[in-house]
């Protein structure tokens, strides 16, 4: 409607500017009106979902929209870009109304109001608790978990077919005796790895920070004191065995598994399809215990959240609370994306051995920490445990201090 | 008298090692070099499960069928996307900049001087951010201009031709001083205004130029996807660049085969258009055709 | 060079020359504003379609009220007309389209990032105030524990909206804003209220059409405003929610609803308590010069922030220097008719400019492995060179992936460059007996100089700006020990800003913006003095 009088003119003034020459072509696409909305709709709802999950998402979105008559409008996003995008560009207006995202990035959204609070309600108790828990941000939930995420020890059986092992050194020991190039493949590079290192760390009681009884972390560090020399030292050991090597890196440690060069290999759901579609036969089995306690593996989940600037906050919520929770649509999610449901009766009917070894892994697992600082935490933990490895550092227990204090000053200011 | 060359081609031993020869040496070395780090991406491309850089065994696998998922997932579209795109810059560019060049090399008014070095100037600030500053824009141009606001390609290309003056310019313009004056004076006297002079003297006299200023303009537009994935945000609306960093910029789930398989044919268009403007790169147009 | 007959075989060939050749045209009138010849008709649609654009975006403009937009198009309009239809301007004529593009989406880019690095913009101020208080307010209601899901209804009479529930009891009950809940005589169908006397009960679709006004209704839960409000998130179910912190609009103040703290909006842009605390998000200030101090004022940066200093100018000055010389080279190397193939060799070489740059970036890396990589492993033979790990060879390292991606394009330039150079005057000065080496040094060095100096310069800029290597190849490691901020040993400023103001845990835009602008006018002056030197706008 407001289009109709600037359109006018424009013809007007085009006919006089014309009017010299016998000339009579018109730009008409600049005064051609955007499509309207398809008015046999509810709505439409914007989602921006990363090129990995766009196709398993797609028909949960069809099956919503013939049950709703809301549709949906699947946008692709880089997947490092989805987080900082919503970020930029809700505060415009131009934002999504939905995004599916890692839940890690959620407490820059919560610090940013970028990201609205739902109820869950009872359905909170439907759902793995670790799923829920990372959903929630200073007590307060802001998305739906749809699948979780977490890395565990996966053996090739035709290497090796029983895992006597409970702890890390005597599992060591076992994969030297298959006399392969490597023994347990954990993927490194030059800024390491803690994420793959994980379960060793909090094996010696060194979590990254301090959680509270609901799980939620606190911003208290919890990775130095003696726990943290100790786990210091004990990279620094397996660096000298060359267990652990900076130039192995993901592709590097992928490609050796595959090739048959170890009997192990810590990795996550994401190599195994590649290892299978090889004909490899492999288990799941949770990593064991370096420092006597038990290996706890970083949980991801996969959520999906609503912008607090979203104009269809009822769609939104129709869509995310009340049908992204149903049974229905996570066996959905999971038939299409092969990644393990968060609702625990979807994830009951899970048959496939290798998601229920990452699942039986991923039981004792924390979830991975959301606080913003978490983006600073990795890069000075990386580059430290990249020092300790590679032997750049004679006092391993100093350089973890180091750290320490670094993240410290990082996180407090 | 330059045609005089054309008769060594006859010279043969040791004369033709230190005269020819040594060069084809150079070139293959050099191509050994350009080469070898793209095996990998040719390797990873015809190797359907297979990682990038974990392996220096190229080639144990050779199957097309990363080739063949190329379609399905829209790749298509985005070439043709790509091809439009770039094209309309490089030809946007070369007209733009050219007759910036012109006025810069032809004309003495104020400013003259500080407006080139201003120009080169501009082109030197850091980007890092402008892609806020760019949504924003184009998030107001939405409104004014649909045809090229956001999520366009028309908008995309609207951004690019913002970089048409500046180094390009320059590199032009330093071509023209070189192009004699006398020229222009002549058909000035003759007549000719200087639209004519610009369209029909000028401009076929620094061909070589306009077509490298074209092929780095079409090349860098071609590979560039932080401004693009600002700009457009429906795959269906995508360049080849900006699909190929979303298949890669999940490092654990991306899968380098077909991401690598995306890359090569990629390169195609690119190397084809070069073997195209080679003749008027290296014609010879210069002394050639003034002499006719 | 030339002389009056080689203009008279081109003249004629001019499409639309109409007049007879050679009549004079006195000085001044060059421009052709009042002949109607082809050439002033082509111009007329062009400005014609330009204004009739124009004016449709200035009355567009003024419709959505984008005054900005509405300014510029006036100006640029006004512009436009003087440079086409003015006899004089001639440059402007030929500088006008490109100065546009360029001032549209350069200048007001780096005029966007002027204005951001005197405001704190960055996570937790990136928006207004409205919505940072409707988005503290928001996440700071929280459900009373323990308190039922109530299956819900939106009611309407009139203008007013409200909320049928059922409530725990089976009890249907009906509220509005002003009125809490109170019990009524309503149809309830299999849990669900489907018919209020008194009251429209909406359906799915209009619900959907006021979606707003009905998340953001609250409904008293009884006369006691400590029992909290009813309010609903999908227009069929509710909940009860109490807020722990609630705005005053009045004094523009948030009160905890416990303890009694008021916090009160302060200058850094936040709502802040007596004792200091604050709420997030906050919103967007100024801030005055305090981004281009955060940088200096941190001690402990000092010594990295030195050595990155001179590596950014080292690296810049290398990548020029062996890019140009090895561009220079196979130009000229193949730039000898008499070498068969030459097309072959110079499309393979291009190559390495024609695959997308973080792709090579990654391959490289992966070639520059320690162990396993190709040149430790297969080239040299199994030697443990540790490419990236070591300070040094990172940065050889750096210098020579850069070469490998940078050198096609000086290669193409310094070929298109090479044909301004005449080939009778290389073949006169070696009839004079010139030895190859003497003909490039003082006849086809310095004449290609003349067009490819300033691109050297512009070359350098860009080098020193080039964050997307560093990224890729080296992440800007291997990183110093126990620096505040994570950098390295192969981290340019650029690279160190990324790193400072983005990877340090909160994204801060407004001290990256003003760490750019530093940047800009270090590599700016550099730059201009740069040509100053060259001479090159000095010549003619």
């Amino acid at each position: 409607m407001r289009r109709s009088i600037p359109a006018l003119a424009t013809t007007a003034v085009l006919a006089l500017a014309l009017a010299a020459c016998s000339s009579s072509d018109t730009p008409s696409d600049a005064t051609s009106d955007s499509p309207a909305a398809d008015s046999g709709t509810e709505g439409t709802l914007t989602m921006w979902v990363d090129d990995t999950r766009i196709d398993s998402m797609r028909p949960v979105v069809e099956a919503f929209t013939e049950q709703s008559g809301v549709d949906v409008d699947l946008v692709q996003k880089a997947t490092g870009d989805i987080g900082p995008d919503f970020v930029t560009q809700v505060p415009t207006g131009e934002g999504p109304d939905i995004i599916v995202s890692a839940h890690d990035g959620l407490g820059e959204w919560v610090n940013n109001g970028v990201v609205a609070p739902i109820e869950l309600g009872d359905k909170a108790d439907e759902f793995a608790d670790s799923a829920v828990a990372a959903m929630a941000y200073d007590g307060q939930t802001y998305g739906v978990p749809i699948s979780i995420e977490n890395i565990a020890l996966v053996r090739n059986n035709a290497l090796l077919q029983d895992t006597p092992a409970t702890t890390f050194d005597e599992l060591v020991e076992q994969a030297k005796g298959a006399g392969t190039d490597f023994s347990v493949l954990i993927q490194q590079g030059e800024e390491s790895d803690p994420y793959h290192l994980y379960p060793l760390q909090t094996s010696f009681g060194a979590p990254v920070f301090e959680q509270s009884a609901d799980g939620s972390y606190t911003d208290t560090l919890a990775l130095g004191g003696d726990a943290g020399h100790a786990y210091a030292q004990y990279l620094a050991k397996l660096g000298q065995e060359k267990v652990l090597d900076l130039s192995i890196d993901g592709d590097k440690a992928k490609q050796a598994f595959l090739d048959g060069q170890a009997p192990y290999i810590v990795t996550g759901p994401w190599n195994t399809s590649a290892f299978e579609e090889a004909g490899m036969d492999i288990s799941v089995l949770p990593v064991p215990s370096a420092g006597g306690q038990p290996a706890q593996p970083f949980v991801g989940v996969q959520g999906v959240f609503i912008s607090a600037k979203s104009a269809n906050p009822v769609l939104a919520n129709e869509f995310v609370v009340n049908y992204l929770t149903t049974e229905e649509a996570q066996d959905a999610l999971y038939a299409a994306g092969g990644r393990l449901p968060a609702l625990t009766a979807s994830a009951d009917k899970v048959d496939d051995p290798v998601l229920q070894g990452f699942n039986d892994a991923g039981a004792t697992g924390a979830p991975m920490p959301a606080i913003p600082a978490m983006s600073s935490v990795w890069s000075f933990w990386g580059a430290t445990e990249a020092q300790i490895v590679g032997g750049q550092t004679a006092d391993p227990a100093g350089a973890w201090d180091a750290m320490v204090q670094n993240i410290q000053d990082a996180i407090g200011g | 008298m330059a045609r005089t060359i054309e008769q060594h081609t006859a010279v043969r031993g040791r004369r033709w090692w230190s005269e020819v020869g040594w060069r084809h040496v150079v070139g293959v070395v050099m191509i050994a070099v350009c080469l070898l780090p793209l095996l990998y991406v040719l390797s990873a491309s015809l190797n359907p499960g297979g990682t990038l850089t974990g392996s220096n065994q190229l080639f144990r696998t050779i199957s097309l069928e990363n080739y063949t998922e190329l379609g399905p997932r829209g790749y298509d579209n985005w070439a043709l996307n790509s091809l439009v795109v770039s094209t309309a810059t490089a030809v946007g560019t070369v007209l733009m900049g050219a007759a910036a060049a012109y006025a810069f090399s032809r004309f003495r008014f104020r400013g003259r001087r500080s407006g080139l070095t201003t120009l080169l100037l501009v082109q030197m600030f850091p980007q890092m951010l402008a892609f806020v500053a760019l949504f924003l824009l184009l998030l107001s141009l939405s409104e004014v201009f649909p045809a090229i606001g956001l999520n366009t390609q028309l908008g995309l290309i609207c951004v690019y031709l913002g970089g048409a003056l500046g180094v390009n310019t320059f590199l032009m313009y330093g071509f023209f001083n070189t192009v004699p004056r006398e020229l222009d004076e002549a058909a000035k006297i003759d007549g000719a205004t200087h639209a004519q002079i610009f369209w029909t003297i000028i401009l076929r006299l620094v061909a070589p130029i306009l077509a490298v200023v074209g092929l780095l303009s079409f090349i860098s537009s071609y590979g560039e996807f932080i401004i693009a994935k600002v700009v457009l945000q429906r795959p269906e609306r995508f360049t080849l660049a900006l699909g190929l960093y979303n298949w890669a910029s999940d490092e654990r789930n991306a899968r380098w085969g077909i991401f690598a398989a995306g890359a090569v044919i990629a390169a195609i268009p690119v190397v084809l258009l070069f073997l195209f403007l080679q003749k008027y790169i290296v014609g010879g147009l210069t002394a050639g055709s003034v002499k006719g | 060079m030339s002389d009056q007959s080689t203009v008279q075989e081109v003249a004629p060939g001019d499409p639309g020359t109409t007049r007879p050749p050679r009549r004079r045209v006195p000085r001044g009138t060059t421009s052709h504003a009042r002949s109607f010849s082809p050439g002033f008709i082509a111009k007329l649609i062009l400005v014609g379609t330009v204004d009739a654009l124009g004016v449709y975006g200035i009355l567009s403009a003024w419709a959505v009220g984008q005054w900005g937009i509405l300014a510029f198009l006036v100006v640029a309009l006004a512009v436009a007309n003087w440079a086409y239809f003015s006899r004089r301007m001639l440059p402007a004529k030929y500088l006008v389209p490109g100065l546009v593009f360029l001032v549209v989406y350069q200048l007001f880019a780096m005029g966007y990032t002027g204005y951001v690095a005197f405001t704190n913009y960055g996570d937790g101020h990136n928006s207004t105030k409205a919505d940072a208080i409707s988005q503290i307010a928001a996440q700071n209601e929280r459900r009373v524990e323990g308190s039922p899901a109530l299956p819900l209804a939106v009611v309407q009479s009139g203008d007013e909206l409200g909320f049928a529930v059922v409530t725990e009891d089976g009890d249907a009950q009906v509220g509005t804003a002003e009125q809490p809940f109170e019990d009524v005589d309503a149809t309830v169908e299999s849990g669900r209220i489907t018919a209020v006397p008194g009251w429209e009960v909406l359906g799915f679709a209009q619900v959907a059409a006021d979606q707003e006004a009905i998340t953001s209704l609250r409904v008293p839960f009884s006369d006691d405003p400590a029992d909290g409000s009813v309010r609903t998130q999908d227009g069929s179910t509710g909940y009860v929610f109490q807020s722990t912190l609630e705005y005053d609009a009045a004094s523009d103040t948030f009160t905890d609803t416990e303890t009694g703290t008021v916090y009160s909006p302060g200058e850094g842009g936040n709502f802040v308590s007596e004792d200091g605390e604050r709420l997030t998000p906050g919103w967007r200030v100024g801030v005055g010069f305090d981004n281009f101090t955060a940088m200096v004022t941190d001690s402990r940066m000092a010594g990295p922030f030195a050595q990155i200093f001179v590596w950014t100018f080292v690296f810049a000055f290398l990548s020029v220097v062996t890019t140009f010389a090895l561009g220079l080279f196979l130009a000229i190397t193949f730039n000898d008719p008499r070498v068969r193939g030459r097309k072959v060799y110079r499309s393979l070489l291009i190559l390495p400019y024609a695959f997308p740059g973080f792709l090579s970036a990654l391959v490289w890396r992966g070639m520059l492995n320690e162990r396993f990589g190709l040149i430790n492993e297969v080239l040299l033979g199994g030697a443990s060179i540790p490419w990236l790990s070591d300070p040094w060879l990172a940065k050889a390292a750096i210098i020579g992936v850069n070469l490998w991606l940078g050198f096609p394009y000086m290669f193409l330039i310094c070929t298109g460059a090479l044909q301004s150079i005449p080939h009778d005057m290389t073949e006169a000065a070696r009839i004079d007996g010139a030895g190859r080496w003497r003909i490039f040094r003082s006849l086809t060095l310095p004449l290609l100089m003349v067009s490819v100096a300033p691109l050297l310069i512009s070359s350098f800029a860009f080098n020193f700006n080039n964050f997307s290597l560093i990224y890729m190849l080296t992440g800007g490691g291997p990183n110093f020990v126990g620096t505040p901020y994570v950098v390295g040993h192969t981290d340019i400023l650029i690279s160190m800003v990324y790193s400072v103001a983005f990877e340090s845990g909160v994204k801060q835009y407004g001290v990256a913006s003003a760490l750019s602008i530093v940047i800009f006018l270090i590599v700016g002056v550099i730059s201009y003095l740069g040509f100053r030197r060259t001479r090159t706008l000095e010549e003619i």
